[in-house]
């Protein structure tokens, strides 16, 4: 019984993770039509500024989640101006979606190289000094770093969801994102929509980085992995169910975590696929949406 | 054409550029199967290191057992037909990021699960190392260059390759008039399979040690072959054929003097490739090929008047 209550907590950790990173996936997707494979290095790439922060300037990782985010922005607002911006000039959704996914694929394969040259492949983690520091729960442990992971993981959608709802820039995106061209006429600013949607995202990657960068370790090229965790996550959620994100991680990452009862915990990423074959098969508009989506 | 045949018998061109033909046939291959799945058809595929790596693997193990390797190689790649089933079946019935991430969790997949199965350098018996001689690798991956440059030459002309290309163009018109979309992208998966099945039949039959599993499955060959597709031209027979020898050609001389940085220098070099010059080095030619054409009927119609 203990077992599977700490089987369930680990899960439910993991799990805010997974839905943390598929949120900014899930943010480019659902505003743009943009498939941006190379997050999950930007999330590798988050560590290891955190990883320099720390080690060189001995921050506090947490502390340094600001000045990460804001690098990370910077990073986002670069590749909207540089690579995303151009796209749009293919007027078919699905030809935005092809090009985005192939050029951000050239991005991963040089973000996965230029972090091997700076960091070595060798993989990073960063302990602060209560990072050994567990509590219990009716006779599961669960360690400070994994608790404020899963809080900052909620905090995040709930503060991403409040800007969406409830402020004039959340008013123009889901205006964007509904319809482009109706948007721009009414007079929002869809091109400054967009940079800032995508600076957000990848920003939230970069909050992924270090807590990924605490509680497990980054290595270049680890991102892959990170990234059809979203993949899968934004599957099971919806791809235009926002909300459902972090709910999704955690059924995701409760399978898995239940899984290592049974087998060993090398095979993760096959029961991702799996499940993400289910999931097309059966229901392909994802857990939480209602409507059936008519592509 | 005779000329590559004869390359190997009339001058001993060195192990090291025997090797970089041989590199070359393999980057063709795979190419040419992305060139079927991404160029003519339009989905994206990002697992083509699944199905080259089992090749590699079934086509080593069976060949180590002493069967014949032109046996081994089409046995293994027709097996690669069993997973590109698995995963084309449930993802291609939908439109958008499905195909992709599918295939891209196929490769994952498998490479955790053969790097925990084969977690040593797999090797060869001694009297297959004393045995090897380049040459008839090198005729190996010609033979099946040609066949395969022949075979898509062919379906290009053929019904479904006029299926292909309109599933590319407008998948939903292609389905108004008739074309059974679905059956014809698993189609074109399961071809764009066995090709890249091939590349590693030749790959097994070339490379007799593998230290790291990880090698044979890592995203490396997925970029490489989408590389090689964008920069010559995707949809087109010559445009992947010329994309692969720029890139290795481009790849050996970047190794000897960027060292480590080589790999960046490709990353830049596709995403430049893919943002100004999206129809490539065939796109490329085509401009030249009409510009020499307006150009000699403007010359002529000048030399007209003047007459």
């Amino acid at each position: 019984m203990a077992d599977a209550f700490q089987v369930l907590l680990i899960g439910v950790v993991v799990g805010a993770l997974y839905g943390l990173v598929a949120l900014g996936f899930g943010l480019i997707m659902r505003i743009m039509k943009f498939i941006n494979i190379a997050q999950g290095s930007f999330i590798i790439l988050g560590g290891f500024i955190c990883y320099w922060l720390v080690t060189i300037w001995h921050f506090d990782p947490y502390l340094s989640i600001p000045i990460v985010m804001l690098a990370m922005f910077i990073v986002g607002l670069i590749l909207y101006r540089l690579l995303f911006s151009p796209l749009l000039k293919y007027p078919q959704a699905e030809m935005r979606l092809d090009k985005s996914l192939l050029i951000t694929f050239g991005v991963v394969w040089i973000l996965d190289n230029l972090e091997i040259l700076i960091w070595t492949p060798n993989s990073r983690s960063v302990i602060p000094s209560y990072g050994y520091g567990t509590i219990n729960i009716f006779g599961a442990s669960l360690s400070y770093t994994g608790i404020i992971g899963l809080g900052l993981a909620i905090l995040a959608a709930a503060v991403l969801h409040i800007i969406l709802t409830r402020t004039y820039f959340g008013k123009h995106v889901r205006a964007a994102t509904e319809d482009a061209v109706a948007a721009g006429l009414s007079g929002v600013n869809v091109q400054r929509t967009y940079l800032i949607s995508c600076g957000i995202a990848v920003a939230l990657s970069g909050l992924a980085g270090t807590v990924i960068v605490t509680s497990y370790s980054v290595t270049p090229g680890g991102g892959m992995s990170w990234l059809l965790t979203a993949m899968v996550v934004v599957t099971l959620a919806g791809s235009d169910n926002m909300n459902f994100m972090i709910p999704a991680g955690i059924i995701l990452g409760v399978i898995q975590s239940a899984s290592t009862l049974f087998i060993s915990p090398a095979y993760q990423q096959p029961i991702a696929l799996i499940i993400f074959l289910i999931i097309i098969l059966f229901r392909p508009q994802g857990l939480f949406s209602k409507r059936v989506r008519v592509h | 054409m005779l000329v590559m045949i004869l390359v190997p018998l009339l001058a001993n061109l060195g192990t090291g550029i025997m090797n970089q033909l041989v590199t070359l046939f393999i980057y063709i291959l795979l190419a040419q199967s992305w060139n079927i799945i991404g160029g003519y058809t339009g989905q994206i595929n990002l697992g083509i290191a699944a199905f080259f790596g089992c090749s590699v693997m079934i086509t080593h193990f069976m060949w180590v057992a002493g069967i014949p390797i032109i046996v081994s190689v089409l046995v293994a790649s027709l097996s690669t037909i069993i997973l590109a089933i698995i995963i084309g079946i449930p993802t291609l019935r939908l439109k958008g990021m499905y195909f992709a991430v599918g295939t891209l969790a196929l490769a994952q997949a498998i490479q955790v699960i053969m790097q925990n199965i084969f977690n040593r350098s797999i090797q060869t018996r001694g009297d297959y190392v004393q045995a090897y001689n380049i040459n008839w690798r090198y005729y190996l991956g010609l033979a099946i260059v040609v066949i395969v440059l022949v075979a898509v030459y062919f379906i290009r002309k053929s019904k479904l390759g006029i299926a292909l290309v309109a599933i590319r163009e407008d998948e939903q018109a292609a389905q108004v008039t008739g074309v059974n979309t679905f059956k014809y992208k698993v189609i074109s998966l399961l071809i764009s399979a066995f090709i890249a099945g091939l590349a590693g039949g030749v790959y097994a039959y070339f490379r007799l040690y593998f230290y790291y599993t990880s090698d044979i499955f890592g995203l490396t060959w997925t970029f490489s072959a989408i590389m090689a597709v964008v920069i010559g031209g995707a949809g087109t027979l010559l445009g992947p054929v010329f994309g692969s020898i720029f890139l290795v050609i481009l790849g050996y001389i970047f190794s000897l003097t960027l060292g480590q940085a080589n790999l960046i220098v490709f990353g830049f070099l596709f995403i430049l490739v893919m943002l100004f010059m999206p129809q490539g080095l065939m796109g490329g030619v085509n401009l030249f090929r009409q510009w020499i054409s307006t150009w000699s009927r403007k010359s002529h119609n000048e030399t007209g008047e003047n007459i």
